[in-house]
């Protein structure tokens, strides 16, 4: 096991130095200069070039990458071009507002959407799978934003049981912190409701036409014992890997969806960030989300031997 | 009672009840489109930075609501007959945020921070040696007097120290740094002090209870009388703009200071909510690169001039709400004279002719435009189908902000439509576009006869005579095309019925002095 998670780790580094490379220089090859962005159109070239002396950008590609790469080897991501806060804390700091969102989001659907799935593939063709492969079509079609919109609109707007605007820290008031991540929630749990479902459902299916499935149901085991015993344990494997994808995916953040619901996340930090050619701030989140991306995704790799008998067997 | 004592009685009944008016222990919420970028006025700032900091910090002087520049913390401003020396007598009785007197010191300490090279200080290359209003010394002869000298006139010394970018040369308190000189946070002289700025989530500002209001004057732009009637100002950052909507009708937030303009007719309709529309004197104007091959044949920008129909485009872009100007001088300004309300004479089929003795082939004409300020890209959309109509090829290339500005800057387009902030001295807006190309390809006017014009303006501060000269510039500006000026800025606020005198302003800012919340 030690040696399977080594050589896991081993694989990610390359992974991470190419993301670092080409964030640094993919970035810089878009149009548009942090310097004149902060100054606007009132810039002088003279306040323009100070400014970028100021920032070091007027240094050469190599040497500023060089000078990030030893910042980051030592734990430092460098310096926010707008805010000059300390990039590795406003990343911590707005992860972790992402990252209770998301894993909430991802634990209460995968919950709903496994065993929905599981049914549906049981009960194929019938009016049941019908309305839930039709909900989760219908879920997973609508944009997340227009989603939230509606979210918004209804319990927010129209009922009033919900803050429309804000944002309170859990850990600072557990109440009241409830009630403003609840719309974000429930807005990403119903989308990723129908991602999950269906692949719940596809995975069970393929079970279910397998030899020894009716071998199961020949020796005359009930219903249930075949679905969570035989059935579960081999169609969740593949579920259980996507669940890794929507999770890795979305600790890299939820712009849109903290954008509409005004929470303070890694996603609107990094949106923020590239709308202001912020580059320390976009390198830093962007090599976080790509070590975040290879953890989550290590995590699932080592949990498969607890779901899939055939890894723990081989 | 003679008129007079009449009038001075009830000057002073205004003045006491004014002084009078009690604090609500209210929160007014106004919401602000993205965090603002640090509390340092005049440093590391953006507009949002600046409506924040203006709360809490004022200067000597400050655009009055009419874009001149009067007093604020100076009781009266003396001009010496050479226009070199700037005497500037202070109020009494205006205190800092943490109780002490203001004095000629504090404002001494203040300017010597800002024209520090370490300060980075946006306005510093204005005021110092090169600057158009280098300033020579700058001293305190007593408590409540302070001096500066100018190496050479000049007009707008007075507009540049009172600019909203420079954060009004706000005079702060010492403490407002750290003990090892960093910026802490501004300890000003402002209506509202600090509170608390949670990063990408809120600011809150809270009412300074002996602030020193102008003794018997209105609200006036950034002058005037700004007493805090609310105890707190709490700015939540909404960036998105049907998030800001839903968060105002469902009573989340008082004001949002700039709603759409397809809004306006809704929100007027709500028994709810009311709104406020003030022009400032930002434009938006469609801007030639005159050394294009094309567009460097003044026929040929003159031709588009005459197929694009101002009115009708500004209409559309604005739902009637705003009006066209083809003038640099706002249509709010003292210097918008009849002169001045000349524009474009719209002639498609004069174009047509112009065009033909041009030799134009039909070539596309690149039109750049961006959707981070819609009307602009809406400006760009009417203007290419009016220029069709003329038979004049134009293909729009959207690009983002950033990128746009990079090509602004670099003189790297045939066309663009373009949003210029404000400047509040006509001078500032002719000086922000005219300049020589080769050392500033941002300017999108170089016209060497022009720009003495313009320096002639700037040194005088005869106010006759600097209505002259922006005459002559825009009779120049109609006759060489070197850009299109299609209308000035339209700020349309939206808030709760129950907030009482809220106003939009030509600041494009909210004001939450002079504000109180019914109960």
């Amino acid at each position: 096991m030690l040696r399977f998670v080594l050589s896991r780790i081993g694989m990610a580094v390359p992974t991470v130095i190419l993301v670092s490379v080409l964030v640094f220089f993919l970035i810089r090859l878009i149009p548009g200069d942090p310097a004149t962005l902060m100054l606007g159109d009132m810039a002088d070239p003279a306040s323009v070039a100070a400014l970028r002396t100021s920032l070091g950008l007027d240094k050469d590609l190599l040497t500023q990458f060089v000078l990030w790469v030893s910042n980051v080897l030592r734990g430092d991501l460098g310096t926010s071009i707008t805010t000059h806060e300390s990039v590795t804390h406003l990343v911590l700091q707005r992860f972790q507002v992402s990252a209770g969102i998301v894993l909430v989001a991802v634990a209460l659907s995968s919950l709903v959407a496994v065993p929905a799935g599981l049914v549906a593939a049981l009960k194929q063709n019938s009016k049941l799978d019908l309305g839930l492969v039709t909900i989760a079509a219908l879920l997973l079609s609508v944009p997340t934003f227009w989603l939230g919109l509606i979210i918004l609109l209804v319990f927010g707007l129209k009922l009033g049981w919900l803050p429309v605007v804000g944002y309170v820290s859990i850990a600072e008031d557990p109440a009241r912190g409830l009630l403003y991540v609840l719309m974000p929630i429930a807005t990403l749990f119903l989308h990723e409701i129908g991602v999950l479902l269906r692949m719940a459902r596809a995975s069970a299916l393929e079970v279910l036409r397998l030899d020894y499935i009716t071998h199961a149901r020949a020796k005359g085991l009930p219903e249930s014992t075949v679905l969570w015993r035989h059935v579960f344990p081999n169609a969740f494997a593949p579920t259980w890997t996507l669940i890794g994808l929507v999770l890795g995916n979305m600790l890299g953040g939820i712009a849109v969806i903290e954008t509409v619901f005004t929470i303070p996340g890694l996603g609107r930090l990094l949106v923020d960030a590239i709308f202001g050619r912020d580059y320390p701030v976009i390198q830093g989140c962007l090599l976080f989300i790509a070590v975040i991306y290879v953890l989550v995704n290590l995590i699932v790799d080592l949990c498969y031997p607890l779901f899939d008998p055939r890894v723990r067997m081989s | 009672m003679n008129k007079h004592s009449a009038a001075m009685a009830s000057v002073s009944l205004i003045g006491l009840m004014l002084a009078a008016a009690p604090l609500q222990a209210k929160t007014l919420n106004i919401a602000l489109n993205a965090d603002i970028r640090s509390l340092d006025p005049g440093v590391n700032r953006d507009s949002n930075s600046d409506a924040v900091v203006l709360h809490m910090v004022e200067g000597l002087v400050a655009y009055g609501e009419d874009a001149s520049v009067k007093p604020l913390l100076a009781e009266k401003v003396a001009v010496s007959k050479d226009e070199l020396t700037y005497t500037f007598t202070l109020r009494d009785g205006v205190k800092f945020h943490n109780g002490k007197e203001l004095t000629s010191v504090d404002v001494l300490w203040s300017w010597n921070r800002y024209m520090a090279e370490a300060t980075k200080w946006r306005c510093r290359p204005d005021f110092a040696e090169g600057g158009a209003s280098h300033v020579v010394a700058a001293d305190a002869p007593d408590k409540k007097t302070v001096v500066f000298k100018l190496e050479q006139p000049n007009a707008l010394f007075l507009a540049t120290l009172a600019r909203l970018d420079c954060g009004m040369t706000g005079i702060l308190e010492k403490s407002s740094l750290n003990d090892d000189g960093s910026f802490k946070q501004p300890v000003g002289t402002g209506p509202f002090k600090y509170k608390e700025w949670k990063k990408g989530e809120f600011v809150d500002l809270e009412a300074f209870p002996e602030y020193s209001a102008r003794a018997g004057e209105g609200r006036d732009g950034l002058t005037g009388s700004k007493r805090p009637l609310v105890e707190t100002v709490h700015f939540p950052i909404i960036p998105d703009r049907s998030s800001a909507k839903a968060a105002l009708l469902s009573g989340d937030v008082d004001v949002v200071p700039d709603v759409p303009y397809a809004d306006i007719a809704e929100f007027k309709q709500n028994a709810d909510l009311d709104v406020s529309l003030a022009s400032n004197p930002g434009i938006t104007a469609v801007l030639f690169q005159t050394r294009d091959p094309l567009l460097k044949d003044v026929r040929i920008r003159k031709a588009i001039s005459m197929a694009i129909d101002t009115n009708a485009l500004v209409d559309g872009i604005t739902l009637g709400l705003g009006k066209a100007n083809n003038s640099l001088v706002p249509a709010t300004s003292k210097f918008h004279s009849a002169e001045q309300a000349k524009g474009y004479k719209f002639d498609p089929e004069a174009a047509k002719t112009l065009l033909q003795e041009a030799g134009y082939d039909g070539r596309p004409i690149k039109l750049i435009a961006n959707t981070r300020y819609a009307n602009t890209y809406d400006a760009a959309v009417m203007a290419q189908a009016m220029l069709q109509q003329a038979g004049i090829n134009v293909e729009i290339e959207v690009l983002e902000w950033a990128a746009q500005l990079d090509r602004y800057q670099s003189g790297n387009y045939t066309a663009m439509t373009f949003p210029y902030s404000a400047r509040f001295d006509p001078a500032l807006t002719y000086d922000s576009v005219m300049g020589n190309k080769e050392k500033e390809p941002r300017k999108v006017w170089d016209d060497p006869e022009a720009q003495a014009l313009l320096a002639e303006n700037v040194r005088s501060s005869d106010p006759a005579k600097r209505q002259e000269l922006f005459d002559k510039l825009h009779a120049r500006f109609l006759a060489s095309v070197p850009f299109l000026m299609l209308y000035n800025g339209l700020e349309a606020s939206a808030f709760q019925k129950s907030v009482q005198n809220y106003q939009a302003s030509i600041f494009s800012m909210p004001r939450a002095w002079e504000v109180s919340i019914a109960d």
